[in-house]
């Protein structure tokens, strides 16, 4: 009798161990890690100023979906690496990554580290984004080979930001073509040393060394050759290359482009900006001490939102960016996007998260927080917060822009970041005169054959 | 195996897993074609330390290299040797200017980076932008590729120069004061008590502060990165800014691997010359 007690208890005993390691299984939610930068700027609204709070929305999405979002902040390179190190080690610990245009998506894309979207769209449809909305070019940025591998998140085309008072002291307005754009450069210059300042500067641009001053600088050789002018033939893809035999023409129509870009950040730029990115040429133009920034005019709307000086807050204007010579507009394209990582276990979940962050309530929060028209959605581009600010007409501006840029002015190909970075360098050198224009665009000729000869693209 | 022996093994896991698996590692990838963006992960012998070698990228960072590690290590070794003489006499405030003087060494290189960087600043910066241009000198110190090195490594001197007073001032202090006397009496004059006391004696820790500031100086990262990025152009890149681009920018991790150790074995050598020469 009592060892029929024993037994009984023993196997209740197991019965509630097995219970309790169940239950709190089947409740507990499912954790989905986010890795990426612009701590207490991007998702205020969920994460709090500081990037690490729990806002009641957030909360109120973790409990409708039954998911615990956990967010990991760092600084813009760190991040970056950390991306590419957990990629590469294929833990699957970060469920949605930072990926940006620039190099990001192309590379992890081709490489097979992140989910292919497409099919999400139609097998898991999602309240919180519709693709419908946001602009064609901020989605097609993010596919490879026509495969969409993020979404994004704040993005921008290219524009001019500049100073109406002085543009108007000197009888200016905005240029349309990059003739125009020399004569008031021009005119700027000689206004200003007229007048002896000698601390304000025509133009800011960025040409620090690496990927940064690239994003802008083959936005110039697109719109002096016509056509994104790295390979023969304008090829942009593996495919088309490898087809083609597509050689690299940085010696030829790439150099124009990349000549002009120099010579204006020489002639009229600050003496530092060999090595100004884009923080500081957004400080440059905050301080005043710039009459335009170009081309990617987010700087410039960064600029307005921290500057103390007045005449910036009160007389900066948005205009379209020129027409070069090969009868296209200046490119500047970039959209801070999510991937899913290929090696997550909850892809479903992650998808959820990340249509919550990129959806039209984080995109409407981030137009009324920062007052910046870079913003992916139609609907959040006319909301009333924006109209207010800049007006129906600079409105209209912005969004042309969008529509005519191509997010494809540079080729989709997986050594794209490493291009960038070369290419990026190569300017700085050039702009601050170690190496002429020619010897720098030799040099990444000779070394672009090297590359495309060992990956096996002339085969 | 004796049983005193079996209380390493904790010890011995814990460098295995952190210290050595990661240095085996670290050669196997160097041999490997390891890029991101392509499948698969090919034995390719030596073909990375051929490309990296022969690169001209490689030539530039060993110049770069070079001058910086061998002008910051020299440098602050003459300041803080300097400092340490003085400030090993009996004077007042001594305390005081010490405690000054090892400041900059709890500052974090990031933070000293960016702080020369918006002093040394031409558009806005307080040297850059208003006492240089006062006395004519209008070039831009950082975005000038004759002058942003030597930008780089006076930051780095202000940076580092309290670890070699520190070091050297620790050896000095260990020298019997009646060593000194003795000398004296002797009629022996400040040069020679300098050149046959002071420096025979403080000779180990003068090979301690070289070694540790000629690897600290050759493994610089932080302080060029935030100041110039490398640049202009590769200006000022050395192989720390060499390595981490080809790692995380190109993703080539191959590569980056036999850099590394490229960079490893100059280390050693160094030291061992270092080591040799000064014993």
């Amino acid at each position: 009798m009592r060892k029929k007690y024993v037994r009984v208890g023993v196997i209740l005993l197991g019965l509630l161990f097995l219970v309790s390691l169940m239950v709190p299984g089947a409740l507990a939610k499912t954790k989905i890690r986010v890795l990426c930068f612009a701590q207490g700027f991007a998702w205020p609204e969920l994460f709090g100023t500081s990037g690490v709070e729990e806002t009641e929305r957030l909360k109120q999405f973790e409990e409708k979906e039954g998911i615990d979002v956990q967010i990991e902040w760092g600084d813009e390179t760190a991040v970056r690496q950390k991306v590419a190190a957990d990629l590469a080690a294929g833990t699957g610990r970060y469920d949605l990554v930072l990926v940006g245009s620039d190099g990001g998506v192309q590379t992890y894309g081709y490489g097979g580290f992140l989910e292919p979207l497409d099919d999400y769209f139609k097998r898991y449809p999602s309240e919180y984004f519709d693709p419908e909305d946001v602009y064609p070019q901020f989605l097609d940025a993010n596919r490879v080979e026509g495969v969409l591998y993020a979404l994004p998140y704040y993005s921008f085309g290219a524009g001019i930001i500049y100073r109406k008072d002085i543009f108007d002291k000197y009888g200016l307005t905005p240029p349309r073509t990059t003739d125009e754009l020399y004569q008031v450069l021009e005119a700027l210059k000689s206004g200003l040393e007229g007048e002896g300042i000698t601390d304000v500067y025509p133009l800011t641009m960025r040409g620090a060394p690496g990927e940064e001053p690239s994003l802008d600088l083959t936005g110039f050789v697109y719109a002096w050759a016509g056509y994104p002018a790295w390979f023969e033939g304008g090829a942009i893809t593996p495919k088309e290359i490898k087809e083609k035999k597509a050689m690299p023409i940085f010696t030829g129509d790439f150099a124009p482009g990349f000549q002009a870009f120099v010579e204006m950040c020489q002639k009229f730029g600050p003496p530092g900006i060999s090595t100004h990115t884009w923080v500081d040429m957004m400080n440059i133009y905050a301080m005043g001490k710039a009459v335009i920034l170009m081309p990617s005019a987010i700087n410039g709307y960064a600029a307005l939102g921290i500057t103390e000086n007045e005449n910036v807050k009160k007389y900066t204007r948005f205009a379209k960016i020129p027409t070069g010579p090969g009868g296209k507009q200046i490119q500047s394209f970039w959209t801070f996007s999510l991937g899913i990582n290929k090696d997550s276990r909850y892809k479903k979940e992650a998808w959820k998260v990340l249509t919550f962050l990129m959806g039209k309530e984080s995109m409407q929060a981030f137009a009324e927080r920062t007052q910046w028209p870079n913003v992916t959605m139609k609907s959040v581009l006319y909301s009333d917060v924006l109209i207010k600010k800049y007006g129906i007409e600079e409105i209209k501006l912005n969004e042309e822009s969008i529509l005519e840029a191509d997010p494809f002015y540079f080729p989709y190909i997986p050594e794209l970041n490493e291009y960038m970075d070369r290419i990026g360098t190569a300017a700085s050198e050039a702009i601050a005169k170690t190496k002429t224009i020619k010897d720098v665009l030799s040099g990444l000729q000779t070394w672009a054959m090297e590359t495309m000869l060992r990956g096996g693209y002339y085969k | 195996m004796r049983w005193q022996y079996k209380f390493l093994i904790p010890s011995l896991v814990i460098l295995l897993s952190i210290v050595a698996f990661p240095t085996f590692f670290l050669f196997y990838i160097s041999l490997h074609q390891w890029v991101l963006f392509k499948r698969g992960m090919p034995f390719t012998g030596i073909e990375n330390f051929y490309l990296i070698l022969t690169s001209s990228d490689f030539l530039q960072s060993l110049k770069v290299s070079l001058i910086y590690t061998l002008s910051s290590t020299v440098l602050t070794f003459v300041l803080g040797l300097g400092l340490a003489l003085i400030l090993n006499e009996e004077l007042k405030g001594r305390n005081v200017i010490r405690t000054i003087i090892a400041l900059p060494l709890v500052i974090p290189p990031v933070v000293a980076g960016f702080a020369w960087k918006f002093v040394l600043n031409r558009e806005v910066g307080i040297i850059g932008a208003y006492l240089l241009p006062k006395i004519g000198f209008m070039k831009s110190l950082l975005a000038d590729p004759s002058l942003a090195l030597g930008s780089v490594i006076v930051a780095d001197i202000w940076s580092k120069t309290s670890l070699m007073f520190l070091i050297l001032l620790a050896g000095l202090q260990a020298v019997s004061p009646d060593l000194y006397e003795a000398a004296r009496i002797d009629g022996a004059s400040s040069p020679q008590i300098f050149s046959y006391i002071t420096l025979p004696l403080i000779k180990p820790a003068i090979i301690i502060a070289l070694i540790i500031r000629f690897i600290d100086a050759f493994n610089v990262f932080d302080t060029i990165f935030v100041m110039t990025s490398g640049g202009p152009g590769t200006a000022t890149q050395t192989f720390p800014l060499l390595g981490w681009k080809i790692g995380f920018l190109y993703f080539n991790l191959g590569q980056a691997a036999a850099l590394a150790i490229v960079m490893l074995f100059m280390t050693i050598g160094v030291s061992i010359l270092l080591i040799r020469r000064i014993m």
